[in-house]
């Protein structure tokens, strides 16, 4: 019993493994950049609705209000991001 | 046509919109269609779209803010108070604040931002077109009776539609967009499925709200658009423009009416030459009048000698208007 046990986690843990280690090699990367062009989505998304909060302009304010609710915890990195001074070695990365 | 055959042949024309200049009389056209209409046994809704409305005024009772009054059978009448409604929005997004992160107080450069957007001129009109939106889709009535502001500020409303809508148009796109990445990034950390996006159900619904309205004002089969204008040659020449504008939208226009004409039969008696000049001066923009807008022109109202206020005022113009007695 303990042994045949011991085999499964074993196995299991090999496979889990397995499974970990070619994610890490194949998907990570793609799964990071798509996590980052899904953050710079998201703050593209509140430039255009919450825009004025900025000084740019954007219509209409009537029902981008009405979107505000949801934003709330991104709006600080939204704004750091937005109005941060950028340079050259960013660009690098 | 006469007006009266129009809306007789034409039952399935809901929406009455009278547009024009500015004190040209589209409130008085606006009553007297209302009260014509509610008179026939129709229920009506006449109800205003102007920040600084005039409702209260020509039905002598005071109905702003607050919501549909009736004023006599079959007749309701509403100006919509945007302060308030802009007041009360505010309180909503508030609340939602709260309760959705279990915050106590909103942050301030959140609070700030609400109280910076409601200054925006632009606010009391989204309001007033929200406004709108939930009045029509309500239904209810037979007919809706739209007293529309001056003719700039129309198109601005029209045009409002359009915009909204080309912009709603791209921001569920990107939030689409989004929404697969989300997909794609579980899939890939072999997550379960992604929760509903919230942002893009309110997206579909506030389309959904515009779409219906600017489908309203576009829709040659329920609309009716009528244009107010006097015989003066600078009022002609603004509404052909105008009119060229609106058609621009797909504004269903249906007719013109001339309002303030004076009795040609005046001239018979002994009347000053001040007159004499304003009856000679109409009789070419009459003219013009004709050549522009043809048999397009629906009724020719004279000049009355008192204010268009209150019940036996109103009851006299829509029989001129209508060409009918009524009771």
């Amino acid at each position: 019993m303990t042994e045949n046990d011991d085999k499964n986690k074993k196995r299991g843990g090999l496979l889990g493994f397995f499974k970990e280690f070619t994610y890490g090699m194949a998907t990570h990367g793609m799964a990071r950049q798509a996590l980052k062009t899904r953050s710079s989505m998201e703050h593209l998304f509140i430039l255009i609705t919450m825009g004025d909060m900025l000084g740019v302009p954007i219509l209409p304010p009537y029902y981008s209000m009405r979107l505000l609710p949801y934003v709330v915890p991104q709006i600080t990195t939204w704004k750091r991001r937005m109005l941060r001074e950028r340079d050259m070695i960013e660009s690098l990365y | 046509m006469p007006l009266a055959e129009i809306f007789s042949k034409h039952p399935e024309h809901r929406y009455i919109m009278f547009g024009g200049k500015g004190g040209l009389g589209k409130t008085t056209f606006s009553a007297a269609t209302a009260y014509y209409l509610a008179r026939k046994g129709h229920r009506v809704l006449i109800f205003s779209v102007d920040p600084q409305a005039s409702l209260s005024d020509i039905f002598e009772q005071d109905i702003f803010g607050q919501g549909k009054v009736e004023l006599m059978e079959n007749l309701f009448a509403c100006e919509v108070d945007a302060d308030r409604r802009i007041h009360e929005y505010q309180d909503q997004i508030r609340r939602k604040i709260l309760d959705m992160y279990g915050m106590s107080e909103i942050p301030e450069e959140i609070e700030s931002y609400i109280r910076a957007a409601s200054a925006e001129p632009a606010m009391e009109e989204s309001a007033i077109f929200d406004a709108v939106v939930d009045i029509v889709v309500e239904g209810g009535f037979d007919y809706y009776i739209y007293d529309l502001v001056p003719l700039g500020h129309a198109l601005y409303y029209l045009s409002m539609g359009a915009i909204y809508d080309a912009w709603l148009e791209k921001i569920t796109g990107l939030r689409e967009q989004m929404r697969q990445y989300d997909e794609a990034i579980s899939t890939m950390k072999r997550q379960g499925q992604t929760s509903e996006d919230q942002i893009y159900q309110e997206l579909l619904d506030i389309k959904n709200r515009i779409g219906a309205s600017s489908r309203i004002m576009t829709d040659p089969k329920r609309t009716a658009f009528y244009f107010v204008l006097t015989p003066e040659e600078m009022i002609i020449e603004d509404t052909r423009k105008a009119a060229h504008l609106f058609s621009q939208y797909r504004v269903p226009i249906n007719g013109y009416v001339v309002n303030r004409v004076i009795s040609r039969g005046l001239l018979e008696q002994n009347i000053p030459e001040y007159l004499r000049h304003r009856i000679d001066m109409q009789r070419g923009a009459l003219e013009s009048i004709r050549t522009a807008f043809g048999d397009r022109v629906l009724a020719y109202v004279p000049e009355f000698d008192s204010e268009i206020k209150g019940w036996a005022a109103i009851k006299s113009l829509a029989e001129v208007m209508y060409e009918e007695s009524l009771p």
